[in-house]
């Protein structure tokens, strides 16, 4: 009922602010661009040339891009028109002219990206005729591309960001602040206790596999952090880990999290950098190897647990026939159904993201799953009031609906 | 040459395959070259395009040509890269006695831009993105869908829903909840499915793509 | 402070990103990152390459089990890397592409790791096969509806499925095979993509979050190491 309130309150928040509008994009004023045409110079009068050749300033970026817009040659039509292509040429400080693109007919505005806002840009299109004969329009005064320092277009972005990263801290802050929360039970996390014990009992060590990805991916991150919560039960349990990976950087940090978590376990003199060590960046050379420390050291446990690709079958398969109890869980959904096919417990998507939160049991850290809720419970509002609106919009043409409808479409286009 | 190369190539793929027999020396062996060779290739590879032709050249540009060959400007070094390489240098520490934890510095740089780029990433193109799409007229465009279409559309929209409801982690699975986290958990079985099933047939063609190499390019029987 | 400086770079590199978003004179500063990652990977690797050679040699040295095979791994590693770093065997000499055509290099990557890799990558085959086996004894609900699915959208991309349901009238032909196989890919797998990729979008979001205010760190190590 909380959740419902908290949720609410944020969505009103949101929808006001929303409604207001305060960060609508202006259209942009035009800058310094020239407008006479029509005084070709011609070069074989076979097309019309372009008119009113306009450029301005490209909004809220840094300075390196410009819009150009024109009407269109009155001989480029539909039917039998005689436009084959326009060229854009642009001038950069006072070179000779270059050209930047040919355009389709039917065209009538470009933007010209990669500029420097320290130059001054001319620009002039031609409309070229089937024969390959130029018509060019006159030469727009130089222009030079403006820095702006905020990207209003990207304000409900901000908003949103806010709104929903803002939900995520306060749940932690009010954990923080000893306010009890549940978390249900998931049950690929409950085994994992199990799962460690199982390997303690069999004597055999336990193989955790944190995907094929760098660190610079957010799942291979997702992999170290759940590394750092097993790791301490596994040094609490005293059984052997055995970490093969393939990035040499996700080498150092598993080193790290294992040494930490066996220096908080009280057992630091257990700990060997033996634990982790660095087969090769190659993908299925990666897995050859796995494979090979599969069938030769028959681990009892497997976590598969990052970023995964066409690998996940042949790793998960394979702990399979030598009767590990395997504990998977990727971000990629194209790989989890294999996953489900051959692991005993899979996480999905965002469960592996929470299961270090989960697993550490902190409240800080169950409080950020509770704001992730929120988030969840702010999408599901916004899909329902958005397809209401849009369906009854739609039919019926109800100014009121088509206008949430635009609303809604307006804060969440992404640019 | 070329026909030795072909037997090595031949060799080493029937050693992997020999794996799904059970492990044995012929697949070990192959193993130990596959990871040999692919840890000095993917170095090497790394080596030159990021050290050399990242940082070197970006530190140290070569001057600009016209299309004759004719001087016309210096290049513009970029001396940010050297950041980069001293956060790289810094990494190195783990082999000096004492001052290991310094290499913990290029680390939180990495975990800090990996966090904050893939934040802001996955919002838009994750959240932001998918509820835009999720928003749609259930009786098509003007009343034009199809009764299937409709059902269609009323199960995309109720789908994304329970799936959500399947995901929420504060609130006890029970009741009338329980039950949309139980279509929830269905309609993303359905989406697996789809996905297993779509993948079957691929995976078949890369087996008969070696068997092709097999008989066709290394015994010849295949034309 | 060996704890302190770590958590305020994660921090402060997190938040810049998170801000450049917004800032165009920064929306360059993600790709620039970008680059100085490539470049501490490489330097990443002395340490990786490092560990392997160690591994080897002392798996070498002692007689471990299996030890010939370390002497084929460090040879295999030594020689890709002295004929690439100093482009040995390259018609172009040291100025041109380590993975120039004709490269005694890239022949190593042609003959030995292409057939490597592509034979590992189609054990998939046989591995398929054997958790679609599985799979067909469905131990619960959820694997049956899974099953179901799979066999349907197989049906539907085979002309067997065309076959088997052609005799069903036009006025339900959404039932004929191939046609249902197309409803789930556009309508149930949508829903449940789109609900996957909220609730990751979701998680990505949290846990950045708490890898910035540090609430993660067990990466960094201990303060006293």
């Amino acid at each position: 009922m909380r959740l419902l309130i908290h949720t609410t309150l944020f969505l009103s928040v949101f929808i006001f602010i929303g409604s207001s509008r305060i960060f609508s994009v202006e259209p942009s004023p035009q800058v310094q661009a020239d407008t006479l045409v029509n005084t070709a110079d011609t070069v074989g009068v076979s097309v019309a040339p372009v008119t009113s050749l306009l450029v301005d300033d490209y909004k809220y970026d840094n300075g390196e891009q410009l819009n150009l817009s024109w009407v269109p040659s009155i001989d480029d039509q539909l039917i039998d028109g005689k436009v084959s292509v326009y060229r854009v040429y642009r001038i950069t400080n006072d070179s000779t002219r270059e050209l930047i693109a040919e355009l389709p007919p039917g065209s009538n505005s470009f933007t010209d990206k990669n500029l420097n806002r320290h130059d001054t840009y001319r620009y002039i299109v031609a409309a070229v005729s089937a024969s390959d004969d130029e018509v060019l329009s006159t030469t727009t005064e130089p222009v030079q591309p403006q820095r702006e320092w905020i990207n209003f277009r990207r304000g409900y972005l901000f908003l949103l960001a806010l709104i929903i990263g803002g939900a995520v801290i306060y749940y932690i802050q009010s954990a923080r602040r000893g306010k009890k929360l549940f978390v249900r039970k998931i049950a690929g996390l409950e085994a994992v206790d199990e799962a460690i014990g199982r390997a303690t009992e069999m004597g055999r060590p336990i193989l955790y596999i944190p995907g094929i990805l760098d660190m610079d991916d957010v799942q291979t991150l997702a992999a170290i952090t759940i590394l750092g919560r097993v790791a301490h039960q596994i040094a609490d349990y005293d059984t052997k880990i055995r970490m093969p990976v393939s990035r040499s950087l996700v080498m150092t940090a598993a080193r790290e999290t294992i040494k930490t978590a066996y220096q908080t376990a009280g057992r630091p003199d257990q700990y060997s950098d033996d634990m982790v060590s660095y087969v090769t960046d190659e993908q299925f050379g990666y897995v050859a190897a796995v494979d090979g420390i599969m069938v030769r050291e028959k681990p009892a446990t497997v976590f598969l647990l990052g970023a995964f690709f066409a690998e996940s079958l042949i790793l998960a398969e394979t702990g399979n026939s030598i009767g590990a109890i395997q504990i998977a869980g990727t971000a990629r959904p194209a790989q989890l159904p294999f996953f489900i096919a051959a692991c005993d417990f899979t996480l999905i998507g965002e469960e592996l993201f929470a299961a270090s939160a989960y697993l550490s049991g902190e409240p800080k850290a169950l409080g950020s799953l509770k704001g992730q809720d929120v988030g969840k419970a702010i999408a599901m509002i916004v899909i329902l009031v958005g397809v209401i609106a849009v369906t009854i919009g739609n039919a019926w043409d109800v100014k009121f609906m088509n206008d949430v409808k635009d609303m809604l479409t307006t804060i969440f286009s992404t640019q | 040459m070329e026909h030795v190369a072909v037997w090595i190539a031949a060799f080493l793929t029937l050693g992997i395959i020999s794996f799904l027999y059970k492990d044995n020396p012929w697949y070990k062996l192959s193993e130990a070259i596959f990871v040999g060779i692919s840890a000095g290739y993917w170095f090497v590879v790394l080596f030159w395009d990021n050290i050399y032709g990242k940082f070197w050249v970006g530190v140290f540009p070569p001057d600009v040509v016209d299309e004759a060959g004719n001087f016309v400007s210096h290049g513009v070094p970029d001396y940010a890269l050297i950041v980069g390489a001293v956060l790289g240098v810094l990494m190195l520490a783990r082999l000096l006695p004492g001052v290991g934890w310094i290499s913990r510095w290029p680390l939180a740089f990495i975990v800090g831009c990996t966090s904050g780029l893939y934040l802001m990433n996955y919002f838009s193109s994750n959240i932001m993105r998918q509820v835009q799409g999720t928003i749609i007229p259930l009786f098509g465009i003007g009343y034009g869908a199809s009764v299937y279409e409709i059902i269609g559309n009323i199960v995309i929209v109720g789908g994304t829903f329970a799936g959500l409801v399947y995901f929420f982690f504060s609130k006890e699975h029970r009741g009338a909840f329980g039950a949309t986290a139980k279509v929830g958990i269905w309609v993303i079985m359905i989406t697996f499915g789809a996905s297993f099933g779509y993948t079957v047939m691929s995976r078949m063609s890369l087996l008969i793509g070696r068997i092709d190499f097999l008989f066709g390019d290394w015994l010849g029987l295949i034309k | 402070m060996r704890r302190e400086v770590p958590l305020f770079i994660t921090f402060f590199i997190g938040m810049l990103l998170i801000f450049s978003v917004f800032i165009p004179p920064m929306e360059s500063l993600g790709e620039d990152f970008t680059v100085f990652f490539d470049i501490i990977a490489v330097f990443a690797f002395f340490l990786g390459g490092g560990n392997l050679l160690r591994v080897h040699v002392s798996k070498l040295t002692r007689q471990k089990r299996d030890w010939q095979y370390s002497i084929v791994t460090l040879l295999g590693f030594a020689v890709t890397l002295v004929i690439g770093l100093f482009k040995i065997g390259n018609p172009g000499g040291i100025a041109a592409a380590p993975t120039a055509a004709g490269s005694l290099f890239q022949e190593i990557f042609d003959y030995c790791l292409v057939p490597l890799g592509a034979t590992m990558y189609s054990l998939l085959a046989f591995f398929v096969a054997s958790a679609s086996y599985r799979a067909f004894r469905a131990k619960n609900r959820e694997a049956t509806i899974l099953l179901i699915a799979a066999f349907i959208i197989l049906l539907g991309r085979t002309p067997f499925g065309t076959v088997v349901t052609g005799w069903i009238p036009e006025s339900f032909d959404v039932l004929q095979v191939p046609n249902l196989a197309v409803w789930i890919m556009n309508a149930p797998n949508l829903a449940g993509q789109r609900a996957i990729m909220i609730g990751i979008g979701l998680g990505v979001v949290s846990m950045s979050l708490r890898v910035i205010l540090g609430i993660e760190r067990t990466y960094l190590g201990e303060d006293k190491s």
